[in-house]
């Protein structure tokens, strides 16, 4: 081999080389940047800050478009400086140049252009503020209260939200009229939690000892999730939220629905005898409103003698609302629930008051939940697990029912509407 | 042989020998004073001894290099301040006594500051004969303890007076004067840093001008004495109407309650007679105050009639483990009396669910027919 062909010969392995460099690289790049610009395109997106569905979402959009325009000029304009300026002035053995100190019309220039970006920022983001912590133009007020892991929503009485003459109490979705300026007063019972529903606006803190307030609007009847964001134990991520808008004719039926009185079942059936169960086995700590004992009398849960929170859900009205254990599974199939919340707006407040037929009831998984709460979601549900609870629960713990109890008491449960 | 210095600690040490061995061999009921004239007799010879070889210090006529180098043959220290100021604080210990324990204090930390200073000033100007380089290791030893100490007390002087002026200034003036100082500073930064050929002598006179300008207001501040804040009148109530089974006169837990100063569930105001609530974003007064189950809630009663009230919150009787047995006791809070004008909070805690049978209600004894209901879910 003459030394010419050797020259070709290292020359092409090094090419070959660089090349084999670059394909290595190019193929997880190429994924990276695939994923990036597909990950901007889900139709289905519960939790998109940018896709605002209320005044308040909507005004926290607006602030964050030309911000991050100017940010994205601004971060070509560096990048193109830098890159310019290390590849042009790179080493090349040249003698290092000249070194300077100061330039006080650059640096000037540097402090004064900065500064007025954030004062051109700073003004409409402390006027959104005030926007957002605007109280009063508050047409209806929900207590919003956070316990691991679930959300309570009660609903004072008020003149507000079409008139509530008496308390509502509910848990896992909240239900409001749309085009509504409600207020939610925010608290927790135990740690801090996070309230978030990103299409109707920003994040509020649940801490125990303060309320905290929270401005929510929804242009148009639907359900818009959310999530805990506030890292609060073991079930932090079964944490989640829905919040239900509702036309206001509708809301008011919701209202009525939810105040009126218990109907017992009939004697004799499959729910009665789920009824007696119940009673037995779940009125310690769940209240049903209206529910009486054997001798007339109403039953009124004391969950703050077993539970560390003071408080379970309310099963008054279960089957009006389409979720169950803090929202962390659904009450309805997952082709009934994909129907409701494909339901178009105008229909959609309709869909949801018919709440949880028989025929959409996910028995499955309430069956399982019934069967041992403990196994579908991590809760210290055992007191003997805790030292610091005082010997009581945190979570639903499992009752150790049969098989044929359990048909009877979602039997019971599933005339609760 | 002997030199003059000498002579006198043979002589004072013979002396203490000899009262030593006399008192030693006559008294023998303590040997606590033969202990201090031994000890007396042993630094007196230790000095002799040192005398007798430096020779006094003085420099031999036949030694020319000791006129060169002899802590004599330099010029003496110069004068020191520090006994001056240990003068001042010992002066100011019986001051201190008379007027009060703080004077006392300061003085004697006057003296131990003053005490140390003198010592390390004196051994530093005679640690060579080189003047500039003792003047070197008293800095090196005294700064890094002066510096910090001083910068710190000197701080703390200017904070002292600012605190103090605006304590003077009327309580609008305040954010005023706090920004104009604020600005001024920013200003005088700003120019400096922009013009660097200023002198180093003038920003130290700014400076101190500026200090003592502070301090000197700090100080009329402070003869002129601090502007009059209004206090919170809590006033006791003796009578008892919340009735004895409660825990308290008045529901501690609300002093204690930093939420209780921001968040309300509602403001209960006795006015003409009449009981109102007010809720955040609820539009007028309310008859209905709805409260969360097993939540603390923060409730204010503001009183705008004459006489002194009280506001009870009734949430029933519950049973409640006393000893072993299910006793039916009532469930109640109740604020102190609270004057005119004057407000207290509430902490209320309700465990169990209102109902149409038996409500919850707030009240104020003496004013009938007055009540507002709470609602609990």
């Amino acid at each position: 081999m003459t030394s010419v062909d050797q020259v070709q010969n290292q020359s092409g392995d090094s090419m070959t080389s660089i090349s084999t460099r670059h394909h290595r690289w190019a193929l997880p790049l190429a994924a990276f940047v695939g994923f990036a610009i597909l990950s901007g395109c889900a139709k289905n997106a519960p939790q998109d800050t940018w896709q605002p569905a209320g005044e308040n979402a909507r005004n926290i959009n607006n602030l964050q478009h030309w911000p991050f325009g100017i940010a994205g000029v601004v971060f070509v304009i560096v990048v193109s400086v830098v890159g310019y300026c290390v590849f042009r002035f790179r080493d090349r053995g040249q003698e290092i140049p000249k070194q300077t100190h100061g330039k006080p019309a650059l640096e000037i220039m540097l402090t004064v252009l900065p500064a007025l970006i954030l004062i051109g920022i700073g003004i409409p983001t402390i006027s959104t503020l005030f926007q957002l912590a605007k109280t009063s133009d508050t047409q209806c007020v929900v207590n919003v209260t956070g316990q691991q892991w679930w959300w309570e929503y009660d609903y004072p009485v008020q003149n507000g939200c079409g008139g509530i003459s008496a308390p509502i109490v509910t848990s896992g979705q909240l239900v409001f009229p749309a085009g509504t300026h409600v207020l939610l007063r925010i608290s927790s019972r135990d740690v801090i939690h996070s309230y978030w529903i990103p299409k109707l606006n920003g994040k509020r803190d649940a801490v125990p000892g303060r309320v905290q307030t929270l401005r929510l609007e929804a242009d148009h009847p639907g359900i818009y999730t959310g999530q805990c964001t506030e890292f609060c134990g073991l079930s932090h991520a079964y944490m989640r939220m829905e919040a239900v808008s509702l036309d206001q004719a509708s809301f008011t039926a919701w209202v009525n629905n939810q105040l009126k009185k218990y109907s017992p079942p009939a004697a004799g059936t499959e729910s009665s005898a789920g009824e007696a169960l119940f009673i037995t086995n779940c009125t310690r700590c769940h209240q049903v409103n209206g529910i009486l004992d054997s001798s007339g009398k109403p039953i009124i849960a004391r969950p703050d003698k077993y539970v560390y929170a003071g408080v379970v859900p309310n099963l008054t009205n279960l089957m009006t609302r389409s979720t169950f254990a803090g929202a962390a599974f659904d009450l309805m199939t997952p082709s009934c629930k994909t129907k409701l919340w494909d339901t178009p707006a105008d229909k959609f407040s309709a869909e949801y008051l018919k709440g949880v037929s028989p025929d959409c009831l996910n028995t499955v998984e309430l069956r399982e939940w019934l069967r041992n709460a403990p196994a579908k979601k991590p809760m210290y549900a055992d007191p003997a697990q805790l030292t610091t609870t005082g010997g009581k629960y945190r979570g639903m713990p499992n009752l150790g029912l049969t098989e044929a109890q359990i048909d009877k008491i979602v039997a019971y449960l599933t005339e609760r509407k | 042989m002997f030199t003059t210095g000498s002579k006198l600690f043979i002589g004072a040490s013979t002396l203490a020998i000899a009262a030593a061995i006399i008192y030693g061999s006559t008294q023998d009921t303590s040997t606590l004073g033969t202990i201090g004239l031994v000890s007396a007799a042993i630094a007196l010879v230790f000095l002799m001894g040192i005398n007798l070889w430096v020779r006094d210090s003085n420099v031999a006529a036949d030694d020319p290099a000791g006129t060169l180098t002899s802590p004599a043959a330099h010029e003496p220290p110069p004068t020191s301040m520090w006994p001056l100021v240990g003068g001042l604080g010992a002066a100011l210990i019986p001051v201190g006594l008379v007027v009060g324990r703080a004077i006392t204090w300061m003085a004697v930390i006057v003296m131990i500051i003053a005490t140390v200073e003198w010592m390390v000033q004196s051994w530093s100007e005679r640690a060579s004969a080189d003047a500039a380089y003792n003047a070197t290791i008293r800095r090196r030893i005294m700064h890094p303890l002066e510096l910090p100490i001083l910068g710190a007390v000197g701080l703390g002087v200017i904070i002292f007076s600012f605190s103090r002026i605006m304590l003077h200034a009327p309580s609008a003036a305040g954010p005023v004067i706090f920004g104009a100082v604020a600005s001024s500073v920013l200003l005088f930064g700003a120019l400096l840093a922009t013009r660097r050929e200023v002198g180093r002598s003038i920003i130290i006179t700014i400076c101190s001008v500026g200090a003592l300008a502070i301090i000197g207001a700090g100080v009329s501040s402070a003869i002129a004495g601090g502007r009059e804040i209004t206090k919170h009148e809590v006033p006791s109530f003796a009578e008892g109407t919340c009735g004895a089974e409660t825990n308290g006169e008045a529901d501690t837990k609300s002093s204690r309650a930093i939420a209780a100063k921001s968040n309300f569930a509602a403001t209960i105001v006795l006015q003409g007679g009449k009981l109102h609530a007010y809720i955040v974003a609820l539009t007028g007064p309310q008859r209905v105050v709805t409260l969360p189950r097993s939540n603390y809630s923060y409730v204010r009663f503001t009183n705008l009639d004459s006489g002194k009230y009280r506001l009870v919150a009734d949430f029933g009787s519950d049973l409640v483990d006393v000893n072993g047995t299910q006793t039916q006791i009532p469930q109640r809070s109740c604020t102190q009396a609270v004057g005119k004008d004057g407000a207290q909070f509430m902490v209320l805690r309700p465990t169990r669910p209102s109902s149409p049978d038996a409500p919850f209600t707030f009240s104020v004894p003496g004013i009938a027919s007055q009540v507002i209901t709470i609602e609990v879910p």
